[in-house]
């Protein structure tokens, strides 16, 4: 595997070059720039899977391959500081590069199907946008300092915000692109202030190594130090939780959640790409990433665990309400990473990270699935009007199911497996943090909404009667939408034996491959393994009666949730002709429908503060700067116009003045010199 | 690279090689008076300058100039001590060079028609030559000399539209203007004689050193000041400014753009040289004439540079708004001057030097876009210059990248060099709290500067034309000499390191 490394950056460059061919070039290719996108992602997917091959033989790549400024100041511990370009290839990384570039490849295939099958315009803007963002996500994924994961973080947004708003000509996408752009840039700030306290305090922005701003804390806990006024462990969960706004924003955790829904306006292969297994998933691998650093924070860990179990339950509840199959996706969505913050809130790296991986797969595969059903449904995207998909289309059927049965996390799909690890490691906390026990809580009654919620949405779809015409008679579909779809639904099958951690513990065996592979037992960056975070955690950990035991309790009480929450599903809509049960919930109806009114509480923030607020400024603005401004200017302006006057064009008086400028200059020079 | 091999007056050879030209062009004119053979004497013309600039860089290449000890050549002196041959001669030698070239290129188009073609080019080389010659001198007789050899043609270049009331009168104005500000220099050149009993510079400093004027404080810092109201004349500072406007609206565009780039380097260059040579500040100069003389050019610099962005922020008239740009800059470059102290200022004299290096390709940019205005014959004002762009792109981009650098906008040359004046007056006002008032009227003056520039940018990119206007010609000559001009402004900044270096070290040099 020597050299392997060197080619690292060729990951990236592949989708940039995608990009800038299909924005120059799209116009003039059969495939409007689709084949230029399949070509590079395929050779980003080839060259990472070469990348997690490399690792596997025990080898890893932190580079600077360009610095861009270096400066003198010192920081508060730390002095002088370099922002650098970099890659930094550990198993954390490299796994998730396969799993980008893998399910950018897939959507980029079924594109074929749902895009340039589908006769859409603006097709070279569209793979110029999937270009540029798997080119950007790339890179955020390899950066090897903060600063430069920040700025593809804001690329990755941008690419969002442009591909939300890709049917630019209908009302709803540019609004929906530009609250997604806004809330999560709102996040953003708290990111952006955090790296600038990160690299003003540690006077280094790098996520490994001894100089890394992770090393940097640990020796400032470790000696005591005061930054800012604060000590420092005060001061790293000052920190962290500013980089967690991003995070968060990112994310789509409460309270930022609310721009993903809307999200759902752009494209479904875009929903499949960006907006479930890869940008979104942005937030949680920067947690993930500098893990270290919040490992020294029980602060701000119990807050990403709590506001994770938080989430997961309250996006479960209002998916349950949701007619529009996309809308019971993304709140889905929101509600997965609500887990994968969670598990890494308690402390579980390697079931975090697990789950963000299975997540990809079968999130990816149901927005595709969904996608299937669109095409299907002749672009019909309320369920009631589907039903019967079932016999028409067994390929999307069955695929849907396996990916629906992972998110349920019915055993032994991926989903449970991941999902299992993560509530196992907020129990044994749990029981000595009560703050954990409530979120653990949460996360577990979240199960039960999944499940209901999941299959609520396969009975509607593919069983029962056909609802409308699309229904009976729906629109084939081609081989570029089957086989991303039969790809993924095998992986969201199988992916789980990657860490089969509960297995192993009751029966002995050791066939936790992820938990060996992110530990570092092939190859990884010293500080940057599951035991070394392990180390600087300050988490307890209990157990009911026996560890096995307490596996099973999880394990079976989990199952036992989903179940019930897939069985009252099964009753309620696996009928014929199933009607709607939603006044059952009766007071509880309205709320959950309207969201729980997050959207109007942040309306009336803009409206009720932000605007009053603004307008002030803008007052302010117009009237005291403008104002001083303008005066300068007129003033000036005056001022010229009466030293233009001493020009007068006759050249006497300009013999006289300049004589009398001079005696004027000689008798202020001559007082002042004492000549006279 | 021989140099040393040669007979020491070979070391005036750009000087010497412009005079030659100059005369060569004379006799071709008393042969064939009525030559109109446009593409010889405009391409002697050039030759010579160009000839003259080849000379000059080879020379700072071969190391004349750098003292000895550092390798090179060390400075050499030509006709005892009269003239001295060291780096900033060199560098002010090169400007020089430049702009002539440039000037003459223009003319070729610029002169079509127009009677006494072999007189204007051999005016505006042996006017070049005094200018070179000043760059060199080293005594107040030479520098007298040199300096009239080139206000003398001047004045004749400026008047040379014989038919034109405007070029004939503003020729007159300046003739007048610079007698009584020759009158003023000479009466200066006497006192100080009269104070010390030398002419040559560092004969001055030594008597100066030694203690033997001390009697003469009074009589010496008159005279001074009176030599300062020389050099203010030449570099069309405040208060000797007042002819500058009238001379530069009258006289043809590229003499315009000749006096104001390369008359103005080399009057600074005297200045320089006898401010550092002559007078060097310390104790002893500042007990003999009661005060530290920067104290005159901080004065002149606020207000120099102030009269001129002020009037120029509300002309009307494009060439009359360069003209008074072009005093706005002579107060920037005082700074150079102004920045001075007994053990410093290298950086902010070499920050005014690369200032006016820049300024011979912005400004001169500048003026030959006016001169092709006026071969055009589109008009005078802001107005008649609106909605050039959609016919002259090329020029336009060119005379918007002279705007922009004049202005002092990166990424061009001008940004570049006034942000070295800035920071060496800021560096300079450790010595000299005054300064702080100086780095402050800068950033004013620059920011209402932009005012105006950006006006003439707007007027030719973005307003409408106000009449419809025939196909505008593209003469090759001025064309070739704008792009030129505007390539380098824009160039200077990747190039800046190597001048950056050579005005330092000139710098270096000549306080050293």
């Amino acid at each position: 595997m020597e050299g392997a490394f060197s080619y690292a950056p060729a990951i990236a460059a592949f989708p940039l070059a995608a990009f800038v061919v299909a924005l120059t070039f799209g116009k003039w290719m059969p495939r409007k720039g689709a084949i230029a996108g399949i070509a590079a992602t395929a050779g980003s997917l080839l060259f990472s899977l070469w990348m997690l091959a490399a690792v596997a033989s025990g080898e890893v790549y932190h580079e600077t391959l360009y610095e861009w400024t270096a400066g003198e100041a010192a920081g508060e511990v730390g002095d002088g500081i370099e922002f650098t370009f970099g890659i930094l290839i550990d198993p954390l990384s490299a796994l998730m590069l396969v799993i980008v570039s893998l399910v950018a490849f897939l959507v980029h295939i079924f594109s074929l199907g749902y895009m340039n099958a589908e006769g859409e315009t603006g097709l070279p803007r569209y793979y110029a946008g999937l270009g540029l963002f798997t080119f950007s996500m790339l890179a955020f994924v390899y950066a090897d300092n903060l600063l430069m994961a920040f700025m593809f973080f804001e690329l990755v947004g941008l690419c969002s915000y442009l591909l939300i708003g890709f049917w630019f000509r209908t009302r709803s996408a540019p609004s929906a692109a530009k609250k997604a752009f806004l809330v999560t840039r709102f996040g953003d700030y708290f990111f952006l202030i955090g790296v600038v306290a990160i690299a003003a305090t540690f006077g280094t922005v790098a996520f490994a190594g001894d100089d890394s701003f992770v090393a940097a804390a640990e020796t400032a806990i470790a000696d005591g130090d005061t930054l800012f006024g604060f000590d420092a462990q005060t001061w790293v969960t000052i920190t962290g939780l500013l980089v967690l706004g991003g995070v968060l924003g990112k994310s789509a955790q409460f309270p930022f959640h609310t721009w993903l829904p809307d999200a759902m306006e752009g494209p479904t292969t875009v929903s499949a790409l960006i907006h479930a297994a890869t940008m979104v998933a942005a937030g949680v691998y920067l947690v993930a990433r500098m893990f270290g650093y919040y490992a020294l924070s029980p602060t701000a860990l119990a807050i990403i665990a709590f506001v994770g179990g938080f989430t997961a339950l309250f996006a479960a509840t209002m998916g349950v309400v949701k007619d529009d199959i996309k809308q019971v996706l993304a709140y889905s969505t929101i509600s997965q990473y609500g887990y994968m913050m969670l598990g890494l809130g308690v402390g579980g790296y390697v079931a975090g990270v697990f789950h963000l991986m299975n997540h990809a797969f079968f999130k990816a595969l149901l927005f595709l699935g969904a996608g299937a059903v669109i095409i299907l449904m002749h672009h019909e995207q309320d369920m009631w009007k589907m039903g019967g998909l079932k016999e028409k289309a067994p390929v999307t059927y069955y695929t849907f199911l396996a990916g629906a049965l992972a998110l349920a996390g019915i055993i032994p799909f991926s989903g449970f497996w991941s999902k299992d690890e993560i509530l196992y490691d907020a129990l044994i906390v749990g029981l000595n943090e009560p703050v954990i026990m409530a979120a653990y809580a949460m996360g577990l009654v979240a199960v039960f909404f999944t499940g209901f919620y999941t299959f609520r949405m396969v009975f509607l779809t593919f069983h029962g009667e056909p609802r409308s015409e699309a229904a009976e008679d729906p629109h084939p579909v081609g081989w570029a939408v089957k086989v991303p779809l039969l790809t993924l639904g095998v992986l969201a099958l199988v992916a789980g034996v990657a860490n089969l951690a509960p297995v192993a513990k009751i029966l002995g065996v050791d066939i936790v491959f992820l938990e060996h592979w992110l530990d570092g037992e092939y190859g990884a960056v010293e500080g940057l393994t599951y035991s070394a975070y392990g180390e600087l955690l300050a988490y307890e950990t209990g157990v009911i009666g026996s560890e096995q035991l307490t596996i099973l309790v999880a394990a079976g009480l989990s199952l036992l949730l989903a179940f019930s929450g897939a069985g009252l599903a099964w009753k309620l809509y696996n009928v014929p002709e199933p009607v709607a049960h939603k006044e059952r919930l009766g007071s509880a109806r309205r709320t959950i429908e309207n969201n729980y009114y997050q959207d109007e509480y942040q309306v009336w923030l803009a409206r009720g503060f932000t605007l009053p607020l603004s307008r002030a400024a803008d007052r302010f603005d117009q009237t005291v700067i403008d104002g001083s401004v303008n005066g300068i200017s007129t003033a000036s302006l005056f001022g010229s116009s009466w030293v233009k006057r001493l020009q007068t064009g006759i050249v006497t008086n300009y013999a006289a003045l300049i004589v009398a400028g001079f005696i004027a200059l000689l008798v202020f020079l001559g007082v002042y010199g004492g000549w006279f | 690279m021989a140099v040393f091999q040669l007979a020491e007056w070979t070391a005036m050879a750009p000087a010497l090689i412009l005079a030659g030209t100059a005369l060569a062009l004379f006799v071709f004119d008393s042969i064939s008076p009525h030559s109109t053979n446009r593409s010889l004497l405009a391409g002697t013309a050039a030759g010579g300058a160009l000839a003259s600039l080849a000379v000059a860089v080879w020379f700072i290449v071969a190391g004349v100039g750098t003292p000895t000890v550092d390798g090179g050549l060390g400075e050499i002196t030509v006709l005892s001590d009269q003239f001295v041959v060291d780096q900033m001669a060199l560098y002010f030698m090169i400007i020089v060079a430049i702009v002539t070239a440039l000037i003459v290129v223009a003319s070729y188009d610029y002169l079509v028609g127009h009677a006494y073609q072999a007189e204007y080019y051999s005016l505006v080389v042996l006017a070049a030559t005094g200018m070179s010659m000043m760059a060199a001198a080293n005594s107040l007789v030479t520098i007298f000399i040199a300096l009239e050899l080139a206000s003398l043609p001047s004045y004749a270049l400026v008047a040379i539209l014989k038919d034109n009331r405007g070029s004939v009168e503003a020729g007159l104005k300046y003739f007048l203007i610079g007698a009584l500000s020759s009158a003023i220099f000479l009466y200066g050149i006497s006192l100080v004689y009269g104070a010390t009993g030398h002419l040559q510079l560092d004969n001055i400093a030594e008597v100066i050193a030694a203690g033997d004027a001390d009697p003469y404080g009074g009589l010496l810092g008159l005279g001074i000041l009176m030599l300062i109201g020389g050099f203010a004349f030449k570099t069309a500072s405040v208060p000797f400014h007042f002819w500058a406007p009238d001379a530069y609206e009258g006289a043809p565009a590229p003499i315009s753009g000749f006096l104001s780039s390369a008359s103005k380097a080399a009057g600074f260059v005297i200045l320089f040289r006898v401010f550092t040579e002559a007078f060097p500040l310390g104790d002893q100069m500042n007990a003999l004439i009661g005060f530290d003389w920067t104290v005159a050019f901080i004065i002149l610099a606020i207000v120099t540079m102030t009269v001129g962005n002020f009037a120029a922020a509300t002309q009307n008239n494009v060439k009359r708004m360069l003209a008074y740009s072009s005093i706005g800059h002579a107060g920037y470059a005082l700074i150079g001057v102004a920045g001075l102290s007994a053990d410093g200022g290298e950086l902010v004299m070499g920050a005014a030097m690369m200032h006016l290096l820049v300024y011979g390709f912005m400004n001169t940019g500048a003026f030959l876009f006016v001169a092709l205005a006026e071969h055009w014959g589109v008009g005078r004002t802001f107005e008649d210059y609106n909605g050039l762009s959609r016919q002259a792109p090329i020029a336009c981009a060119a005379m918007a990248v002279f705007m922009f650098s004049l202005a002092g906008i990166p990424p061009f040359g001008g940004f570049f060099s006034k942000f070295f004046l800035f920071m060496g007056a800021l560096e300079a006002s450790a010595a000299n709290t005054a300064m702080l008032a100086v780095a402050a009227a800068l950033v004013v003056n620059s920011a209402l500067s932009l005012y105006y520039y950006s006006r003439l940018v707007k007027a030719l990119w973005i307003e409408e034309p106000a009449t419809t206007r025939d196909r505008l010609a593209r003469p090759t000559g001025l064309y070739a000499a704008i792009v030129v001009a505007a390539v380098m402004t824009v160039l200077i900044l990747p190039g800046f390191g190597p001048v950056v270096d050579a005005a330092l070290d000139a710098a270096v040099a000549a306080l050293g």
